[in-house]
């Protein structure tokens, strides 16, 4: 396993270096001239020419992509073009409450959607079920915009029990984290639900049933281990999105985490920004991909890495 | 190249939109006000002190007295010489100030600078300081520390934007300095040089915040986060996307601040801004978009204001197109637009049709006579002319909710006298692109787009937007204005230093131009906030930058 997941790292290397060009090509193709929006509106064209002298922006693409290039290599990723920053100043403080929060999203949206998917396949055709299945229709479908909002207005301004957001304390994670994992926690509890009523179809299990093993056990120990390669692959891609945070949840509840960086980031065409923000997203996927084909080993010893 | 590169652009857009898709749809318009025109009667109303709502609840007290400001955008700096936003001017005002600042009846008042003269000339600023005052790391206040100021401000390895208030790039890239000299004759007198006459000048200064000597030193462009200044507040902390905190300078040699803490809270959607309003966990939230008023009528410890603003909403007419040249078509479009409309539709009326160029606000306005909506006038004028037929025309401007339903207003109003407009919506940066262009490949018809003067001076108002020389690309005249008795008013007022005169020629620059009609002259909207009852002294100025030096809280 471990000669395996060296392997995969190694071979992530040319896919990023691929996404970095294409990330580099892209966002020097949007139009959009950031030393026209830095240099303001009243700007004349010489005070333009002198914002993109500074800033590198008059050199010829491949001369630029191959300082971003070494700068990667070497660990200097550059300025922000909006205040001077570095480019690692400006987003190491967003990490946290992404991660934070998603952490605490993924918790409760796993617990309670697998438990529901388990349930309702179990308790198939029942009142139980489509309640559960209801449940999770509404936690796909209601708009998290809307959902945001409406919690505030009950659990902040009705009530006063939680406040409107910010991350100072551990009660300002409740709502964000609600809207955010409403709709993974529906996703997982369908998925969890199809796969667990294909596998209690499976052989081993009327095995397992015939050698007079009571309910629990059967649908635990052998429908469920067995759905759970489906789950973690649906569950892992789950948190690569999450990771690279939500804007509409940062916004309703006013988190500084990734996705707002990242929009506002666009919004400005602070390139650097840009370019290692979606660098790290990319980064993140291949590492989340990893972490679960080696979690296939884990649930089922059968898995063999080669 | 061009067209492979172009292609490429739209593949890969089309691949971002797939996948932004999923993230952006739920983002509500900042500024939308889905109130439409339903309750025109109602909306609209503003008292003489500004209150559309008063709370009915003036004795409610605050449980402490932490001032929290809760704000749409972002603060992205605070350093004082490279401000890329007006939330950057409100954050760093708390801890810095100038030689000169605008009060609250916009006018400009000294505040490090005692008073100060200007030669009959123009040329020579002599600014006499104020003693005793001290940064907030114990160095002296005095004319050496704003020579330090300029020092670092015109050095051209410190990248900073407000370089350009004191030097002039041509567009052969060579540079002039505005000032020749920046002397200091004892320790509290600075006497500013200038090589040209230069009007706005003073304006600028207060702009021009004074940085502890000692800390520039220390920390260099870093100073951005350690700011030192001598304000009423001293610095705290700045987590860019988040907050920034100030604590009470008790040692402040003005009037001593009363809160204890200071902080502005970037909250950029506007339902969760009121609800913090009324949770209470913010004392003051700027901006309040209009269909958020009705969500809290009921509150009884609210009020609701509105500030008259120095946004100038109008739409370019390209004079170059044959269909503009006649400057009768440009009076009917003109007259076509319903102003007041206008104002209900987009500002559920908190707002007021264009009076002349500029706003109200600006040094110098002079009310013009209105080109009131005449339907048949218009339509007179246009057979005048020679196109009572009609005609075809674009009309560029953001993608914003807000704006498109200006650019549609627009589109309607002109298609009744014939003029069928094509509206159309692009991301700001692309009209940038599509703007700043050679004049031969112009191609913008119309543009829908705004204005604010930040210095409040005729000049900052006009020059960018109308002086003949300022067309794309050099700058933003899009209406390809060009008027040499225009020009020549706007050059006189740079050297006049007689107000008097100074106010005659920019009255006669402003009748010039809003009898050409380069524009379709739409409105001035007015800025809108709401704050707590127990909360006193903190206002928005017209440019949109919050004060709240004088800040109280009862307790």
């Amino acid at each position: 396993m471990g000669r395996y997941a060296l392997k995969r790292i190694v071979s992530a290397i040319p896919l990023l270096i691929v996404i970095s060009f294409l990330i580099f090509m892209f966002i020097h193709l949007i139009p959009g001239d950031p030393a026209r929006l830095i240099a303001g509106k009243d700007a004349t064209k010489a005070d333009v020419e002198l914002v993109r002298e500074q800033l590198g922006l008059n050199e010829p693409l491949p001369i630029q992509y191959g300082k971003y290039m070494k700068g990667l290599v070497t660990g200097d990723l550059g300025y922000s073009i909006k205040n001077g920053k570095t480019v690692v100043e400006a987003i190491a403080p967003r990490f946290e409450p992404t991660i934070m929060l998603t952490i605490s999203s993924m918790i409760w949206a796993t617990i309670i959607g697998v438990s529901l998917g388990i349930i309702s396949a179990v308790m198939k055709g029942k009142a139980v079920d489509y309640i559960a299945m209801l449940i999770a229709i509404s936690g796909i479908s209601l708009p998290g915009f809307w959902l945001g909002l409406e919690l505030i207005q009950i659990f902040s301004v009705g009530l006063g029990w939680l406040p409107t957001g910010g991350l100072e304390s551990w009660q300002a994670y409740v709502l964000p984290s609600l809207t955010m994992g409403s709709g993974i926690m529906a996703i997982l509890a369908r998925f969890t639900r199809s796969s667990m009523l294909e596998s209690m179809r499976e052989d081993y299990v009327r095995t397992a049933r015939a050698k007079g093993l009571s309910e629990l056990p059967v649908v635990m120990r052998h429908a469920f281990k067995n759905s759970l390669i489906e789950i973690v692959t649906v569950g892992g891609l789950q948190i690569g999105g999450l990771l690279s945070g939500s804007v509409m949840v940062e916004t309703v509840f006013s988190i500084p985490g990734l996705g707002r960086l990242l929009v506002d980031s666009i919004k400005f065409r602070d390139y650097k920004v840009v370019q290692a923000l979606l660098l790290f997203f990319a980064l993140e996927y291949i590492v989340i991909n990893l972490i679960v084909d080696l979690l296939y080993g884990v649930i089922n010893p059968k898995v063999r890495y080669n | 190249m061009k067209n492979y590169k172009s292609i490429i652009a739209v593949l890969l857009a089309g691949t971002m939109l797939f996948s932004l898709a999923g993230c952006s749809g739920g983002k509500k318009d900042k500024d939308s006000s889905s109130k439409g025109n339903q309750k025109t009667e109602e909306t609209g109303k503003v008292d003489k002190d500004g209150y559309i709502l008063k709370g009915t609840d003036t004795e409610s007290k605050s449980e402490d007295n932490d001032l929290v400001i809760a704000i749409e955008g972002s603060v992205s700096s605070m350093d004082p010489a490279n401000i890329p936003d007006t939330n950057a001017i409100s954050a760093t005002r708390g801890v810095y100030e100038n030689l000169v600042q605008f009060n609250e009846k916009n006018e400009l008042v000294g505040q490090l600078a005692k008073d100060w003269e200007i030669s009959d000339d123009s040329l020579t600023y002599t600014f006499h300081l104020n003693e005793g005052i001290k940064f907030h790391d114990g160095t002296d206040f005095n004319a050496a520390a704003v020579k330090a100021n300029y020092d670092r401000v015109v050095n051209k390895d410190n990248n900073l934007r407000q370089r350009r208030t004191f030097i002039v790039t041509n567009d052969d890239g060579s540079e002039e300095p505005r000032v020749a000299s920046v002397e200091t004759p004892d320790d509290y007198t600075v006497v500013f040089k200038l090589t040209k006459a230069w009007s706005p000048f003073i304006n600028r200064l207060s702009q021009f915040c004074i940085i502890s000597p000692k800390a520039l030193e220390e920390y260099g462009n870093d100073i951005m986060n350690h700011p030192v200044g001598t304000g009423p507040y001293t610095f705290v902390e700045w987590e860019e996307g988040d907050h920034t905190t100030m604590k009470k300078n008790d040692d402040y040699w003005g009037e001593k601040p009363e809160v204890d803490t200071v902080t502005i809270k970037e909250v950029p959607e506007a339902g969760t801004r009121t609800a913090m309003l009324q949770t209470g966990e913010a004392d003051f939230v700027y901006p309040m978009p209009v269909d958020q008023i009705e969500a809290v009528q009921d509150t009884k410890n609210l009020n609701v204001l509105a500030a008259d603003s120095n946004i100038m909403r109008y739409v370019t007419l390209n004079m170059n197109l044959p269909e503009l040249k006649d400057e009768k078509v440009r009076q009917a479009m003109n007259y076509a637009i319903d102003k007041n409309a206008y104002v209900q539709l987009m500002y559920s009326g908190y707002g007021k049709p264009a009076t002349s160029v500029v706003p109200q606000i600006i040094t110098g306005y002079e009310e013009q006579p209105a080109y009131d909506f005449d339907l048949d006038k218009a339509k007179d004028l246009l057979k005048e002319a020679g196109c009572e037929d009609g005609f075809k025309l674009t009309l560029w401007g953001d993608n914003s909710t807000q704006e498109i339903k200006g650019m549609t207003f627009v589109k309607q109003q002109l298609e009744q006298i014939g003029i069928e407009v094509d509206v159309e919506p692009m991301e700001p940066a692309t009209i940038s692109d599509k703007i700043y262009v050679d004049a031969d490949e112009a191609e913008v018809n119309m543009w829908y787009v705004n204005w604010s003067a930040s210095d409040f001076t005729m000049d900052g108002s006009l020059r960018s937007l109308l002086y003949s020389s300022m067309c794309p690309p050099v700058s933003a005249n899009t209406a390809y204005y060009s008027d040499k008795d225009f020009d020549k008013d706007l050059d006189d007022g740079l050297t006049n230093a007689d107000s008097d005169a100074q106010a005659k020629v920019y009255a006669d620059a402003q009748k010039r131009a809003w009898e050409a009609c380069p524009w379709l002259f739409l409105g001035n909207d007015q800025v809108i906030y709401s704050e707590k009852t127990y909360l006193s002294g903190v206002y928005v100025s017209p440019d949109g930058a919050f004060n709240y030096a004088h800040a109280a809280l009862a307790q």
